[in-house]
């Protein structure tokens, strides 16, 4: 069976690349004494996949990860033997078993909530989140393997909300179509022709869709 | 730190190189509550965090320290240049991993002395830490600054920074250390006083309480303390059972990679071979070896508490531990389901290991390393390695017939008596180690190719060597053999590499130095130079420039044959191989004789007198006895 882990990259951590955080998990994994599955070969490796690189820089409050074990065992059983062996920074939050046969979280994955702590908003900034999203097309440059990619954002935006110095994005993550919230964020203060403020960015959940709604990626 | 400070040390993150170095929060750091303490303890190490975390020293004291409950041990590392830099501008001082404490806060402040080129560092972390740089101007609330590790035992160079230094093992000394310091702060000692207690603890050596007098040519003419609690000569500290001496059963599992990212095994510390050349040999006698029960009680334990999935084994030479074929096997035994891997430093391929290399792939085909040294059977004698051609050929073409195919050769140049002929002799056995390698069979050897690598370091005298009376070549003269050794190894599938002669040539100034080379590196760190071991910010005009400001000539350090009867700076530590012992080793060089390993009898090289040497009397070894395979670390 698999695991469907949600674990948190608290901000202190927000500067460990993603192969690193990768490989802090697979020792804490080894640490644990979890029945884990490792890969055939020449240097095998503890089975093991997040549904979504977290890029440096960037804290995440609910990351989701698969971890494939040997036998049957209950979520809780996992959770508490997996939370002994992490570090405080990188807490554990919920494991739920699931078949072999489930469909990967990274297959899943659509979209994820992202919070920018704006280090000062500009004034009535709401009424601009507000006009930004009422374009059609929002023309931007994307960054991509093959170069600079002319796009559209506006179908990538789910949901765009301002409270406070705190601005809410709903963004596409897939791999059909993907809104970096940093693009986001410079394509809006370019559209309110303000400075950008400086602003420390947070994963806060990673959505996948049901029946065409959008949901928790765990709960899948 | 106060809270500004640390808002703008997380701004300083965002914009500085690898900002993961300075965050902490490791797996297994310790962090304890500084209200709940009675001692609190800096560990500093001078250079920067992928280093100081590879070393096994550190980790040893952090866990030592932390498990007193009446103090912590906090860690503290060189910030690379672009942070320093800019730690300076926004005034964020340096701070502790685990709680961001500014260095001045701690009672005691601790380095690890591992090289000489790292010490314009200390004086970058004191000064970025608010602690005043020379001992002279700390005031009586500034922490006490102390030091160990192999350096130590020519601590004259750093008299002027460092407050105590700690000469030899420092498990136990650490301790009585501690409890000095914590007692007299809580007394209300005054520095001076406290000083005057570390003074009188065995191992322990207080410049301040010492005055030295020079003659006119430069050279010592008196070293003396001043005080009555200081001792006329300072003896090191030995550990005398390793088994029972403290050892990390958990060690901080850093999140970016480390130079050496493992778990470690100290199975033993001392080296008996004798090689003329190296002062860790001489300096971390006798040899004392640590139980296979103990090493596996060890080993399950920092598995279990780091997760890592690679194990090395540390020693000066792990070739000789006695039991290490057992070791192995039982190592490997424990972790073939859990898929720990066992690095070896050193390559002494048994038949045990070649079968087991044969079935799994647990044992890491890291690169080979050999050091055979020098390039002749004649200069290999006159440094007492004791390592024949044949020994080497045997070796490598072991380790190609199982899968190796690519070897580092590590050489010195500027050996004492070295000629032409010696430099020849390197190329030659580079050729050997490649001929070793088509002698095998096509399908027996590995299809990659062989590729081998002589390195030549320029040799650096050090004290308490056989040679530490000898004159280090000129870099002119360096420079020379360095051409010719590229002309011998132009040999198909060899590569050479170098070393820099300047930074060598500082080294040798400052390992054999006084009390007033202290005033060189601080004007040369006033010139702007840290990180000296970093060739991108070496800069040896400076260096120069800071010995011409102090009116001292490199060369009466580095290239001046020593007479015996010049008292040596470090001639008031006993380190236990007696300055006898060194002259008749030196003398014995100079016939071209060599010296048994003591694993075949005692050599008296004074540390039989001390009654922590178990080999005296009964030597493991019998003349008939073959020695192990030759020893290469
Ligand atoms: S006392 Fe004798 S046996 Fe011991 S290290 Fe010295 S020479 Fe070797």
């Amino acid at each position: 069976m698999k695991m469907i882990v949600v674990f948190e990259k608290a901000p202190r951590l927000r500067h460990i690349g993603h192969l690193d955080l990768m490989r802090a998990m697979q020792r804490a994994l080894r640490r644990s004494g979890l029945p884990l599955r490792y890969s055939q070969g020449f240097n095998p490796h503890i089975l093991l996949t997040f549904a979504a690189p977290l890029s440096v820089g960037m804290p995440g409050k609910r990351e989701v990860m698969e971890v494939p074990i040997e036998g049957e065992m209950t979520g809780e059983a996992f959770l508490q033997k997996l939370s002994a062996a992490l570090p405080p920074d990188l807490p554990c939050l919920s494991a739920r078993p699931v078949d072999d046969r489930h469909p990967a979280p990274m297959a899943q994955l659509t979209a994820a909530i992202y919070q920018a702590e704006l280090e000062q908003a500009p004034e009535n900034f709401e009424a601009t989140v507000q006009a930004y999203l009422a374009q059609r097309e929002i023309p931007a440059v994307r960054k991509t393997k093959t170069g600079m990619k002319p796009c559209d954002l506006r179908p990538m935006i789910y949901g765009l909300t301002m409270k406070g110095n705190t601005l809410q994005m709903v963004l596409a993550l897939c791999e059909k179509a993907t809104c970096k919230p940093d693009l986001l964020l410079s394509s809006l203060f370019e559209f309110a022709q303000t400075p950008r403020p400086r602003a420390l960015i947070t994963r806060t959940q990673l959505l996948g869709e049901k029946d065409g709604v959008l949901c928790p990626l765990e709960t899948l | 730190m106060n809270e500004l400070e640390n808002a703008r040390l997380e701004g300083l993150l965002e914009t500085v190189q690898k900002p993961a170095r300075y965050i902490g929060g490791e797996m297994n750091a310790v962090k304890k509550d500084w209200n709940g303490v009675r001692c609190t303890f800096g560990f500093c190490f001078a250079d920067t965090y992928e280093i100081g975390m590879s070393h096994l020293g550190m980790k040893i004291l952090y866990y030592l320290i932390n498990q007193r409950p009446d103090a912590l041990c906090e860690r503290v590392f060189m910030p690379d240049a672009d942070m320093a830099d800019k730690m300076r501008e926004a005034e964020v001082p340096l701070f502790s991993l685990e709680s961001r404490k500014a260095l001045n806060h701690f009672d005691i402040v601790g380095f690890t002395l591992q090289y000489e080129m790292s010490y314009t560092n200390i004086l970058e972390m004191l000064s970025l830490g608010r602690i005043p740089i020379f001992g002279r101007d700390r005031a009586e609330g500034d922490p006490i600054v102390v030091a160990g590790g192999p350096c130590a035992f020519n601590p004259e160079p750093l008299a002027p920074f460092i407050d105590a230094f700690m000469i030899g093992d420092g498990e136990d000394v650490m301790h009585e250390l501690i409890d000095v310091i914590r007692d007299g702060r809580e007394k209300g000692l005054s520095r001076l006083d406290i000083l005057r207690g570390l003074a009188r603890l065995e191992g322990v050596y207080v410049p301040a309480l010492y005055d030295v007098a020079y003659n006119e040519d430069g050279t010592l003419r008196s070293f003396a303390p001043n005080d009555p609690a200081a001792p006329a000569v300072v003896k090191k500290r030995v550990v005398k059972d390793l088994s029972a001496a403290v050892y990390p059963e958990n060690i901080p599992v850093p999140y970016t990679e480390i130079v050496h990212d493992r778990m470690v095994l100290e199975i033993m510390r001392g080296c008996t071979r004798g090689c003329r050349f190296c002062q860790a040999g001489m300096l971390y006698r006798p040899v004392r070896e640590r139980s296979m029960d103990r090493l596996l009680e060890l080993a399950d334990k920092l598995q279990q508490s780091t997760g890592y999935e690679e194990m090395s084994l540390s020693s000066l030479s792990s070739g000789d531990f006695t039991c290490l074929p057992q070791l192995i096997q039982a190592l490997m035994d424990r972790y073939k389901d859990k898929r720990v891997s066992v690095s070896l430093p050193s390559m002494r391929i048994d038949n045990i290991v070649k079968q087991s290399l044969e079935e799994t792939q647990q044992v890491k085909k890291s690169g080979l390393t050999l050091a055979p040294e020098a390039g002749t059977q004649r200069l290999r004698d006159v440094i007492n390695k004791g390592v024949t051609e044949e020994d080497l050929v045997r070796s490598v073409t072991d380790a190609f017939e199982c899968g190796w195919s690519s070897v580092k050769l590590y050489f010195m140049m500027g050996l004492p008596t070295e000629t032409d002929e010696d430099l020849q002799g390197i190329g030659h056995l580079a050729k050997r180690v490649v001929d070793a390698y088509y002698a095998i069979p096509k399908e027996k050897r590995s299809k990659n190719g062989v590729k081998v690598t002589a390195s030549a370091s320029v040799f650096v005298p050090k004290p308490f060597t056989p040679f530490q009376w000898a004159a280090q070549d000129t870099i002119d003269a360096v420079r020379e053999k360095q051409g010719k050794l590229r002309q011998y190894l132009k040999l198909k599938n060899v590569n050479f590499n170098w070393h820099e002669s300047e930074l060598s040539m500082l080294e040798a100034c400052i390992s054999r130095g006084d009390r007033r080379i202290g005033e060189v590196i601080y004007r040369a760190w006033k010139r702007g130079c840290r990180l000296d071991s970093w060739m991108e910010h070496f800069k040896y005009e400076e260096w120069l420039g800071a010995f011409a400001d102090c009116g001292l000539d490199p060369a009466f350090y580095a290239h001046r044959e020593r007479p015996y009867d010049e008292l040596l700076p470090w001639q008031f530590i006993d380190a236990g191989v007696s300055q006898e012992y060194l002259k008749r080793e030196n003398e014995k060089a100079k016939r071209v004789e060599t010296t048994k390993d003591c694993r075949r009898g005692c050599n008296g090289c004074g540390l039989h007198t001390w009654n922590v040497c178990d080999w005296v009397k009964n030597p493991p070894l019998k003349d008939t006895d073959k020695m192990a395979a030759p020893l290469f670390d």
